[in-house]
């Protein structure tokens, strides 16, 4: 497990600080998507070795959700961004 | 019927103070105004420049477009009334001065005393004065600012006070600390 994140706003911290969620790559569905891409939304994961992305939440720092893209082999942390870059930065 | 409520520190009775005076010394603040900033929906900014524009409030980091306002100036009474007026749409005020303790740590040996419980760098290049961030203090979630060189400020919840200075003056026990309430 990666041991320490550089959190955007507070800087490089302990994992403790964190919470994971999980995956950040799914895409939520439309809401009239056909119930199979609900499923495979809400339950199937793929379980790759090696660079993902998850979400991560900072909860005993600024309490924002991040993504990290980290190597689960090597545990090598590439990048950590906040969850709302994607959609052009906090409200 | 009418009751007199009294106001009693959080720490009142429980501090387990060491008044001789040592070399660091952890002092609790009796009366603080401290105030809950969260910033309206894009107005960070301005949110911002407000807090820093009057020299009345030290504006705390917490998170984006969040701060803890602490003043000396104003009266915990007050603080949260006049930021509101100041702030207008801007920011939504939450007056925190009775849920929060503020201490302040100061000394040669702080940096190296709050290593003890702290996985932040605290190297004042890493961590320069009038820096602010939450951080986890052993298993608690505290906001610490660089108040100096050797100063550092702490506000933590009222009821992780108590926890709270139990644990500094455990991280502290290769460290002469003093712990006390603040005169004023």
């Amino acid at each position: 497990m990666a041991s320490l994140i550089t959190c955007p706003h507070c800087g490089t911290r302990p994992k403790e600080e964190f919470s994971i969620r999980g995956d950040a790559t799914p895409v939520r569905p439309a809401p009239m998507a056909p119930d199979e891409a609900w499923n495979d939304y809400a339950h199937v994961r793929a379980n790759p070795r090696g660079r993902i992305r998850e979400h991560w939440q900072h909860v005993s720092g600024c309490r924002r959700w991040l993504v990290v893209e980290r190597d689960n082999f090597t545990h090598e942390v590439f990048a950590v961004t906040d969850a709302t870059e994607s959609r052009g930065g906090a409200r | 019927m009418a009751y007199d409520y009294q106001t009693v520190h959080a720490l009142e009775g429980t501090i387990g103070a060491v008044s001789e005076r040592r070399a660091n010394h952890l002092s609790v603040h009796r009366a603080s105004a401290i105030a809950s900033v969260l910033a309206a929906p894009g107005r960070a900014a301005e949110a911002a420049g407000i807090l820093v524009a009057s020299g009345e409030f030290e504006a705390r980091f917490v998170a984006p477009g969040e701060w803890l306002v602490l003043s000396d100036v104003h009266a915990p009474e007050t603080l949260g009334a006049e930021l509101s007026v100041r702030l207008g749409d801007f920011a939504f005020v939450v007056d925190q001065s009775h849920g929060r303790v503020a201490l302040t740590l100061a000394g040669p040996d702080a940096a190296r005393i709050l290593a003890n419980g702290i996985g932040a760098d605290l190297h004042i290049d890493a961590f320069p004065v009038g820096r602010a961030a939450n951080v986890l203090c052993n298993h608690l979630s505290v906001n610490l600012a660089r108040t100096g060189g050797d100063r550092f400020g702490i506000v933590v919840t009222r009821s992780f006070a108590g926890a709270l200075v139990d644990d500094l003056k455990v991280m502290a026990r290769s460290h002469e600390l003093s712990v006390d309430f603040d005169t004023r």
